[in-house]
């Protein structure tokens, strides 16, 4: 016999041993007769420790259970009625499922149609300074704004790509040297569009 | 260490459909049921029966175990509920189990064999396999002896047998099943004795 098996026999009998090993050597024992014959020697000696007197330690109250149970079907085969059943109420699940998806789907629909442009209520735009930047041939009362697209962060500042080209000069011809700095300044977006960066250009430059 | 993750995984399996588990679960707790039932009925012989009677009772009810208790507890209240139902149905009175009496009352012995309906050859086999057990228990080494005592007797958990003992739970583990093959080794003898009683044990 493996020293290791009994030894996790003798842990498994007190309840001391992790379940995975439990369930692997649940299944080991009840095919193994010498296992579970071991097995039932761990529980005499314990029987015997405790002093159960007047227990009869040779009796045949296992196998007298067993008898009976030989002519008992067995579990799993009584649990299968109560599955078939337990299946005829499922039928309503893959309907639960489709009305959930359905009211998912209208739901985004429902959201979609207020967030497009042409809807009546949520395409009203009035702020302050629509207003005031509004010509003044305008149609007072409500006034129909497109959002102005914010111009692309520059990824470098113009300044910095300018000092660049001046610091490098000596590796440009002239022309091509004020005709970069005259694309810089005029591709500043008006937004951003102060005067410094320019200065700073133009005190660089000199 | 999860507690009574054992008798669940058999459990587990008997619900599975497999009877071989099922003997595991008697084999275990056979002697301790016996026991119980005996505070009911004095008789080893009828509690034998009643014990027997438990277990299939519990076989049979075990589709609806679901594990919220131990499966002993479970077990055990069948029992006591079957040996009230026996005492009642053959209109007898409990009897009274004296928990001051000294285990080791001789007398009480001989009382309870003199209601034992059980061969003389049954009663011999079992002084033979106590005193086999007895006498390997006493010739263990002090440290096994120690660990399988209060595993069995004090019933105390590995962890708080390694507190008391100031040793590691994976060293009480080896001892107490050093300790268990060391008593089976003489048991062994006992069951295998020449004379077929080991198909007695169950």
């Amino acid at each position: 016999m493996n020293e290791e098996l009994d030894s996790q026999l003798s842990a498994m009998f007190d309840d001391e041993l992790p379940p995975a090993e439990c369930e692997l050597l649940a299944r080991r024992l009840s095919r193994d007769e010498p296992l579970k014959a071991r097995w039932g020697r761990y529980a005499i000696m314990g029987a015997v420790i405790r002093a159960e007197r007047g227990v009869r330690l040779n009796a045949p109250l296992a196998g007298r259970v067993n008898a009976v149970l030989l002519a008992e079907p067995a579990l799993a085969a009584q649990a299968a009625p109560r599955d078939r059943s337990a299946t005829r109420l499922r039928w309503w699940q893959p309907l639960a499922g489709s009305a959930v998806a359905a009211g998912v789907a209208a739901v985004s629909i429902l959201w979609l149609r207020s967030h497009t442009p042409d809807a009546p209520l949520a395409a009203r735009v009035i702020s302050p300074a629509a207003v005031g930047s509004a010509p003044a041939a305008a149609p007072q009362g409500e006034i129909y704004t497109v959002p102005v697209p914010k111009p692309p962060p520059a990824l470098v500042p113009s300044t910095e790509l300018a000092n660049y080209v001046v610091a490098h000069s000596m590796f440009s011809p002239p022309v091509a040297r004020r005709n970069l700095l005259s694309a810089f300044m005029t591709s500043e977006p008006a937004a951003a569009g102060t005067e410094e960066p320019q200065a700073d250009v133009k005190v660089i430059a000199q | 260490m999860s507690a009574d993750a054992s008798d669940l995984s058999l459990v587990r399996r008997v619900q599975r459909g497999d009877k071989g588990a099922f003997d595991a679960l008697v084999l275990k707790y056979q002697h301790k049921l016996v026991k119980l039932v005996m505070r009911y009925v004095r008789n080893p012989a009828e509690a034998e029966d009643i014990a027997q009677e438990a277990f299939i009772k519990a076989y049979r009810a075990l589709p609806q175990f679901r594990g919220d208790s131990a499966f002993y507890t479970w077990l055990y209240r069948i029992a006591i509920n079957t040996a009230k139902n026996a005492v009642v149905s053959r209109d007898r009175s409990p009897v009274e189990y004296d928990l001051d009496r000294n285990n080791n009352d001789e007398s009480y012995d001989m009382q309870g064999r003199m209601k034992d309906s059980e061969t003389p050859e049954g009663l011999v086999l079992t002084d033979e396999i106590r005193s086999t057990v007895n006498a390997a228990i006493d010739a263990l080494p002090e440290d096994l002896r120690t660990a399988i005592v209060l595993r069995e007797l004090e019933g105390l958990s590995y962890e708080e047998i390694a507190a008391a003992m100031d040793c590691p739970v994976g060293t009480v583990r080896s001892r107490i099943f050093r300790a268990r093959e060391a008593i089976d080794r003489r048991l062994r003898e006992v069951f295998e004795g020449g004379l077929g009683r080991a198909e007695e044990l169950g």
